[in-house]
């Protein structure tokens, strides 16, 4: 039992959440990155979530239900071909003058920005509310 | 002498209920980090200590202190809401939100409940308001 009810399913959480939108923002800051380190065009990270079981509960002790939290499973590279267009001056040009530009789409990356920090707030705010409830129980008697 | 604040069946019941409410941010918590884990089922304090509560009051009779001693509200999935999505999640988040919030103004109030039971013996050792 903590003192702060529910907070290492919230702390679990957060962490995952800030670990994807890190890997958002880096999909977006690499949207036109034409060549890595591997010499190829960038590709769009994935962040994976794994479910982590912090306390069984019910009587019959079946790990199936409990008290679970959620963690970064992986983080893998999206291996779609990005688009590619003709851009012959374009250093990164192959000798037909066309460019593969990294496969980073700008309106998926957006929506995924707005759920993952949704998400965030929601677990913040049960954050707060477990401290205030703490709080609240450390004053009983006075 | 400070038995009958203790055993009182007021003080007995905010205690229980105290514990309830605390397992029951502890099921928010857990559903609100769950809220995109492909089928996962909401959790929440088993309906069994309400309805066990329930019936311990049913027809007006005062339960003993004893039979609210007994009681201990435990965790399970919640069976009654179902699941709308596609992957089986049954967490909707506005809800708990929601949830979080009922249960943090219960709350306030029991941990309010019990203070003012502490305080009242007080008074009455110390003679004085405190």
């Amino acid at each position: 039992m903590e003192l702060l009810s529910g907070i290492s399913a919230t702390s679990g959480a957060l962490n995952a959440q800030r670990t994807r939108l890190d890997v958002i923002a880096q999909n977006i800051a690499n949207a036109r990155t034409t060549r890595g380190p591997d010499g190829g065009a960038y590709q769009r990270r994935v962040v994976s979530f794994e479910n982590e079981l912090l306390r069984s509960v019910g009587a019959d002790g079946r790990m199936t239900s409990g008290l679970s939290t959620v963690r970064v499973a992986g983080i893998t590279t999206d291996s779609t071909p990005g688009q590619r267009i003709s851009d012959p001056g374009h250093p990164d040009a192959d000798a037909q003058g066309m460019l593969t530009l990294p496969n980073v789409n700008l309106a998926f990356e957006m929506v995924d920005l707005i759920t993952a920090s949704r998400a965030y707030e929601a677990n913040l705010s049960v954050a707060k509310n477990s401290r205030q409830m703490a709080m609240k129980t450390l004053e009983i008697g006075r | 002498m400070i038995q009958p604040v203790a055993n009182s069946l007021n003080y007995q019941l905010a205690r229980k209920l105290l514990d309830a409410s605390v397992l029951r941010q502890e099921a928010i918590a857990t559903n609100i980090a769950n809220a995109e884990t492909p089928g996962f089922r909401r959790l929440d304090v088993s309906s069994d200590f309400a309805s066990t509560l329930r019936a311990r009051f049913a027809g007006g009779t005062q339960p003993r202190v004893s039979e609210i001693q007994s009681l201990t509200p435990k965790l399970a999935e919640d069976s009654t809401v179902r699941a709308v999505r596609a992957d089986g999640n049954s967490v909707e988040i506005e809800s708990e939100l929601l949830a979080m919030n009922r249960n943090h103004v219960d709350h306030e109030f029991l941990t309010e409940l019990v203070s003012r039971h502490i305080k009242q013996l007080k008074m009455a050792i110390t003679g004085r308001v405190v």
